[in-house]
């Protein structure tokens, strides 16, 4: 079924693209009265009619084979009723609408018989059908993946301008072809001259669209891709890889033509210009179809999830990474003289580019060159990699998901990676391997996808166990979330009460929370609006420095700060307890509380804490005490105040880890 | 007809076509979300309105005869946050502590609007 389905979008997208580029090259050419020329013109207007009608009915093709998708029923492709509905209620259905008017207005304006005889009648007439079938064409972008971004605009107008040049290039090499044929036969001499000017004025052509095709397909890339894990280890990925790889020949045969042949075409005729022109013909023809095969892999990808959308599956056992060059000088001195390596051969390439004499040593040179600097630089930066490491993960960095994890964590992970995490566990000292000590900075440099995958499917040579099979998806990224926290633990130890400018990495887990019957909310609807002071107390001691804060919440408040306070008990009467006075204004969270306390505790364990965290969800500051009024009041607001006056440093992390 | 006029009528008609599009239902989407956009966030002004109520009390303030409450989304007037509202008459706070989990009738025409009725719910 969507076998068949892709094979309808093909083909509709190949004879639309058909559609544009035989009105465009008839433009092209031009109007003449040689018979030659009036005859392929004459077969070409044939053939838009022709393209205009199995446009029309593939089109109908994929509007049915997608009702049926839609409605998961085969039966649902030939119902009236869902047919409507799919037209009349889904942005692709309106798309539809307008796509499949355009062509029938096109398909009536070609059927009425016009007098073209005058120039601007000729001009109007060709120019119109060119339009209608462009229009017909750029629209389509409307209904494809662009539409589904934020500011769907801009991605639409891209995806129009890559249709429209794809439309213009690769739907006109077929009419130029057969016009070529007809020139370079024994009696079409008449249509020689006008032969040769279209291929010239195509070529051009040919060369801005693919230029433009370039630039918008990159863009398009840019965000429908994003990464390199998405284009290896994604279907959509893969398919644009593809399409990359037919994208290399069908250049070469151009760049051939435009080098070779085109040159030739104004030698003497008999012996050089005719030749020429059958042999151009015959490459061009070649670089057409290829081109149509390209659409095929264009229309596959209008029907895949975008790469950013995708879990990435890493194709390879190994990724390139900086990480494995700290602490290692000798792999770091190798793969900077690699480099140096490198950017020799990419100078001696462009200037293979430029020269004209002895640029063909020079080119060897240059891959000889790049071919040694990438087996010098490449194998230092290359580490372990598994087809989960891009993954990410399916349960949020969130406080709940790491005190679930925390329990995993004990029951599973603790026998041999010890308590703490620090690989000192009874059973570790068994194993061929000792246990990782989780705590250490190189935990932090796998990507949680390397941790989901030895927790999956073990470390056999180290003898870690697979958990794949006990663990449920959600319960190993729990595993991960913890082991994260307790990682950023670890590096948190030495972060104090007063704000590092410029230095903002240790991420605030998210958690929800209550206060009282009124509805939950959560610590990342802050972001970009509010910093937090995040206070976790402890009562009776902490009583002084809440009313110095319930005293300074006014001021603070106006500075942008929300206070949250956190009872380390997590009572559930904890408003109660704190009693009518002083006026406790702030949040004193009464459901959620226990999941928040543990997770923060992990970073500071003191009977009072408080967690200064930015606008961006990053925590800046953290003093740990015993809940005793602060000496000098205003020291926290100088703290807000250096935040309030930073400039936003890091992007506002993710909501999962990586 | 000369192809000329042909192709420009067609192209008149297209753009009429276009224009009468958005004129007819452009236009009119844009301004029934607009509606439902003031509708949501403005409020219903000048009429008199009962909301119940959910929230707790976080401060009682006798003197004015004010209760501070953190309360949920009231609809049409104002989101959940804390704040303080006026009691109808003194037995409204003398009937509630700090830290009561409550449910409570709110009336008046905004702003000014008053507690006209309070019950704890645990």
């Amino acid at each position: 079924m969507i076998g068949l389905e892709i094979l309808a979008r093909w083909a509709h997208l190949a004879l639309s693209v058909l559609l544009v580029g035989t009105a465009v090259s008839i433009l092209l050419a031009g109007r003449s009265d040689r018979p030659t020329v009036l005859a392929w013109e004459a077969r070409m207007l044939d053939a838009c009619r022709a393209l205009v009608v199995f446009a029309f009915v593939t089109g109908i093709a994929v509007l049915m084979l997608q009702t049926a998708l839609l409605e998961g029923r085969h039966a649902a492709a030939l119902e009236p009723v869902a047919l409507r509905r799919v037209l009349l209620e889904t942005r692709g259905g309106s798309v539809w609408l307008v796509r499949h008017g355009l062509l029938l207005l096109l398909g009536a304006f070609l059927a009425v018989p016009l007098d073209v005889r005058r120039r601007v009648d000729w001009r109007a007439a060709r120019g119109e059908t060119a339009l209608l079938g462009a229009a017909a064409l750029g629209v389509g972008a409307a209904a494809g993946h662009a539409a589904a971004l934020p500011g769907a605009l801009t991605a639409i107008a891209v995806d129009a301008v890559h249709a429209l040049a794809a439309g213009a290039w690769v739907g006109g090499l077929l009419p130029l072809t057969l016009l070529l044929r007809r020139a370079a036969s024994e009696d079409g001499a008449d249509a020689r001259p006008l032969a040769v000017l279209t291929a010239r004025r195509f070529s051009r052509l040919a060369l801005l669209c693919v230029v433009t095709l370039g630039a918008s397909g990159t863009l398009a890339s840019l965000t429908q891709v994003g990464s390199v894990a998405g284009l290896v280890g994604t279907t959509y990925g893969r398919l644009l890889l593809g399409k990359l790889a037919l994208l290399a020949p069908i250049l070469a045969l151009a760049a051939l033509n435009r080098r070779r042949h085109l040159p030739a075409l104004g030698g003497e005729a008999a012996r050089v210009g005719r030749p020429a022109m059958r042999r151009l013909a015959w490459f061009v023809g070649g670089e057409a179809l290829l081109a149509l095969t390209v659409l095929g892999f264009a229309a596959a990808m209008g029907f895949t999830p975008p790469a950013a959308h995708a879990e990435p599956d890493w194709p390879f056992g190994f990724r390139l990474s900086l990480e494995g060059l700290t602490d290692a000088p000798g792999r770091a001195a190798r793969a900077l003289a690699g480099s140096q390596v490198l950017v020799l051969g990419a100078v001696a390439v462009l200037t293979a580019l430029v020269v004209r004499r002895w640029w063909l040593p020079l080119l060897g040179g240059a891959l000889v060159l790049l071919a040694a600097g990438g087996v010098i630089a490449l194998p230092p930066l290359a580490i372990d990699a598994y087809p989960t490491t891009y993954v990410r993960s399916s349960v949020p960095y969130q406080a709940a998901s790491i005190v679930a994890g925390a329990a995993r964590y004990g029951e599973h992970c603790a026998r041999c990676h010890g308590a703490t995490g620090a690989g000192d566990g009874p059973d570790g000292l068994r194993l061929p391997r000792p246990p990782a000590d989780l705590r250490a900075p190189h935990t932090a440099q796998h990507t949680a996808g390397d941790l989901f995958w030895w927790i999956t499917t073990g470390i056999p040579r180290a003898g870690m166990p697979a958990f794949g099979a006990t663990l449920g998806v959600e319960e190993r990224w729990d595993a991960i979330n913890y082991v994260r926290a307790r990682s950023a633990a670890q590096a948190a130890r030495d972060m104090g009460p007063r704000v590092e400018p410029g230095r903002a990495w240790l991420v605030a887990p998210d958690f929800a929370y209550a206060v009282g019957p009124t509805p939950a909310r959560t610590l990342r609807e802050y972001r970009g609006r509010r910093i937090v002071l995040l206070t976790l107390y402890t009562l009776p001691g902490s009583r002084p420095r809440l009313a110095q804060l319930a005293d300074l919440y006014g001021a603070v408040a106006a500075l942008g700060v929300e206070v949250i306070a956190v009872p380390t008990d997590a009572a559930s009467d904890a408003l109660r307890r704190l009693g009518a006075a002083p006026r406790i204004l702030f949040p004193v969270v009464t459901e959620g509380a226990a999941d928040v306390v543990a997770a923060y505790r992990m970073l500071a364990a003191a009977a009072h804490v408080e967690l200064l965290i930015d606008r961006q969800g990053y925590i800046r500051a953290i003093s740990r005490g015993d809940g005793r009024a602060d000496a000098e009041p205003n020291a926290l607001l100088a703290e807000v105040q250096e935040l309030n006056a930073e400039r936003v440093l890091a992007p506002a992390p993710e909501e999962h880890v990586h | 007809m000369r192809a000329w006029k042909a192709a420009a009528l067609l192209n008149l008609a297209l753009v009429l076509g276009v224009g009468w599009g958005y004129l007819f239902w452009g236009l009119r989407t844009a301004r029934l979300e607009q509606e439902l956009a003031g509708a949501r966030t403005t409020a219903v002004a000048g009429v008199e309105r009962v909301w119940q109520i959910s929230g707790v009390v976080r401060a009682v303030v006798p003197e004015i005869n004010v209760l501070v409450i953190t309360h949920e989304d009231i609809p049409g007037y104002m989101p959940a946050m804390t704040m303080g509202f006026r009691a109808s008459s003194p037995k409204i706070h003398e009937a509630v502590a700090v830290g009561d989990a409550v449910r409570f009738t709110l009336q008046g025409v905004p702003p000014n609007v008053t507690i006209t009725a309070i019950e704890k719910t645990r």
